[in-house]
């Protein structure tokens, strides 16, 4: 049970990591990016073929090195960077809405097509497997404390997005961002460079998920075509939405409620031997309805975006300004003027 | 002594419309400009043109003597140049506060490592000082109860002092608004006139795109008459009133400030 439990904690982690990275390019920027599992899987790839070793025969990948687990995160974080660049440059430059959603879109399917069928990458549909415990033999872990290991590294790593993040979104850089969401027209005329400003939002977005991508890799120990479909995307989605768009804390929470929560809930439904599809086709189902009450009912969330509340009681100039802020928090938070 | 804004040729052309041809007028330091024409007369593709938002086929835009004319939008913000649009573009679900305050651009502080670090002792002093000036200029537009309200809750007349209250925060060198008095009611006009005329008096010069002929009457100082993508002429309104070309192509039977008040 309590194995079980710390498997389904730092599944959960991990989907808060990609999840506050999608957040960043949807809930700030206001980009719909469809192609954001990508850079997870291409986090995910690299930290595989940059730990497991040469690749033997019949398997075939690119690199097969054996470096140090945390390095590899680094260069596979990196790595979904560049692609972001790349597909963000292009994707960003002057579409918008649906439009950029369907080259990102289609942009995704090229890589999910070209790492399925072009073997030597990434040993196409079979993909990668082999990163057991990683840095476990480094720090003398056996296999029945390295989960609790695992689970704490990432909730670490979490924390550390968490607080990036955090004070990103409460800094001029945060506010701007949400301006380009608000009115793309009206940020430039009071001189923002939307072009620049969206493509950093989403490399930076990207590279979060490149992130959780690497920490899936130690987690699985393995990765393949089929753990990226879209559907995976849908579920970041799912979890930002009921959390709270462009909300830190409530896309954590999201990620609770609409990836561990749904997702284990429907774990328990009773078997049904001659359709084994069912529960997985119902939970799916259930995220789609509870994905439909919350865009009727409460379409800003569970936790919404926090705005500055500027509490100066006097209304004008001189009094100290007392702000329970998430987004300008700190910058307004005098107490001496 | 060279103008502030210098339009000279400006053309373009969508599909076989010529939206803007051969437009050339010029816009003085410290002064409002008017920029009136019938519908269709190519104001607002010349706003377009000299913002940056629509890039023109020929003709040249100088703006303090530097050229700008093919320069993205926020370049020419950048430089002192802020232009509104015909309808309210607040940002909607952030709050009246938070829209004044990302009314000044503030290079440094708004790049990734500055954020994540926090912002300096001096750039924190100047963004009291800021906060301080939002508040003001809010009191003095009469939105200083609604500083934290979202600014897409407001009512279409509280947008319009919104995007006054942004301009002045910014405090560009020349601000060209579009049709600023559209649905807007008299007593709220009045409002808006003395915030025009407070323009001026704060260091920006203004370029004003409008139908609201009384208004235009009131506050310009110089009008330049569009008419099918062209300027017609340029002058102060009342000597314009008399002008044939321009009666025909726009004003027709003159009303006068103090009509529209009866």
């Amino acid at each position: 049970m309590i194995d079980y439990l710390v498997s389904v904690l730092t599944e959960g982690t991990i989907f808060a990591i990609m999840a506050l990275g999608l957040n960043i390019i949807w809930g700030w920027s206001g980009d719909f990016d469809l192609a954001f599992y990508g850079y997870v899987a291409l986090g995910a790839y690299m930290t595989l073929v940059l730990t497991i070793g040469p690749a033997t025969s019949p398997t075939q990948y690119i690199l097969g090195l054996t470096l140090p687990f945390p390095i590899a995160v680094a260069i596979a974080v990196i790595s979904a960077m560049l692609l972001a660049l790349v597909v963000g440059a292009i994707a960003l430059r002057h579409l918008r809405g649906i439009y950029f959603s369907i080259v990102t879109l289609g942009a995704v399917y090229v890589l999910y097509v070209f790492a399925g069928q072009f073997v030597p990458l990434f040993n196409g549909y079979n993909g990668l497997s082999g990163l057991f415990d990683p840095m476990g033999d480094v720090l003398g872990l056996d296999f029945t404390s390295y989960p609790f290991f695992y689970l704490g590294l990432c909730v670490v790593v979490l924390v550390v997005v968490l607080v990036m993040v955090t004070r990103l979104s409460s800094s001029r850089f945060g506010l701007a961002l949400r301006s380009l969401r608000e009115d793309e027209r009206a940020a430039a005329a009071f001189g923002r460079n939307i072009y620049a400003m969206k493509l950093k939002a989403y490399v930076i977005g990207a590279g979060i998920g490149g992130l959780g991508g690497a920490l899936f890799a130690g987690y699985l120990s393995a990765f393949n075509p089929s753990a990226w479909s879209p559907v995976e995307t849908i579920v970041l989605y799912a979890a930002i939405l009921v959390g709270g768009r462009g909300s830190n804390r409530g896309v954590i929470l999201g990620v609770a409620v609409m990836v561990m929560g749904l997702q284990e809930a429907t774990r328990y439904l009773p078997e049904i031997s001659s359709q084994p599809s069912y529960a997985p086709a119902f939970r799916l189902i259930l995220t789609g309805i509870v994905l439909v009450l919350f865009i009727r009912f409460r379409p800003q969330g569970l936790l919404p975006e926090r705005r500055m509340r500027d509490k100066d009681a006097a209304g004008k100039g001189g009094a100290a300004v007392a702000v329970e802020s998430a987004i300008t928090g700190p910058t307004l938070d005098t107490g001496a003027a | 002594m060279t103008a502030l804004l210098e339009v000279q040729g400006l053309h373009k052309h969508f599909g076989g419309v010529q939206a803007v041809n051969a437009c050339s007028f010029t816009a003085e330091e410290g002064q409002i400009t008017g920029l009136i024409g019938p519908n269709g007369a190519g104001k607002s593709t010349a706003i377009d043109l000299i913002s940056g938002f629509k890039v023109p086929d020929t003709g040249r835009v100088r703006f303090e003597g530097k050229e700008v004319q093919g320069k993205p939008p926020h370049v020419i913000s950048r430089m002192g140049l802020i232009r509104t649009f015909q309808s309210p573009r607040e940002w909607p679900g952030l709050t009246v506060l938070e829209n004044m305050i990302l009314a000044c651009f503030e290079p440094r502080r708004e790049r990734f490592w500055r954020s994540l670090r926090g912002p300096s002792r001096a750039e924190q002093e100047r963004a009291d000082d800021r906060l301080l000036r939002a508040r003001a200029i809010l009191d003095e537009f009469g939105l200083l109860h609604l500083r934290n309200e979202r600014a897409g809750n407001l009512s279409g007349g509280q947008k319009r002092l919104l995007e006054f209250g942004r301009i002045r925060m910014a405090a560009p060198r020349l601000v060209i608004l579009d049709e600023p008095m559209g649905g807007v009611n008299p007593v709220l006009g009045e409002r808006m006139a003395t915030a025009v005329l407070a323009f001026v008096t704060t260091g920006t010069s203004v370029v004003i795109v409008e139908h609201n002929l009384p208004f235009i009457e009131r506050v310009t100082d110089q009008v330049v008459v569009m008419a099918e993508g062209q300027v017609i002429a340029e002058g102060p309104f009342n000597q314009l009133r008399g002008n044939p070309a321009v009666v025909d192509a726009y004003l027709g039977e003159m009303p006068t400030y103090d009509d529209a008040d009866a």
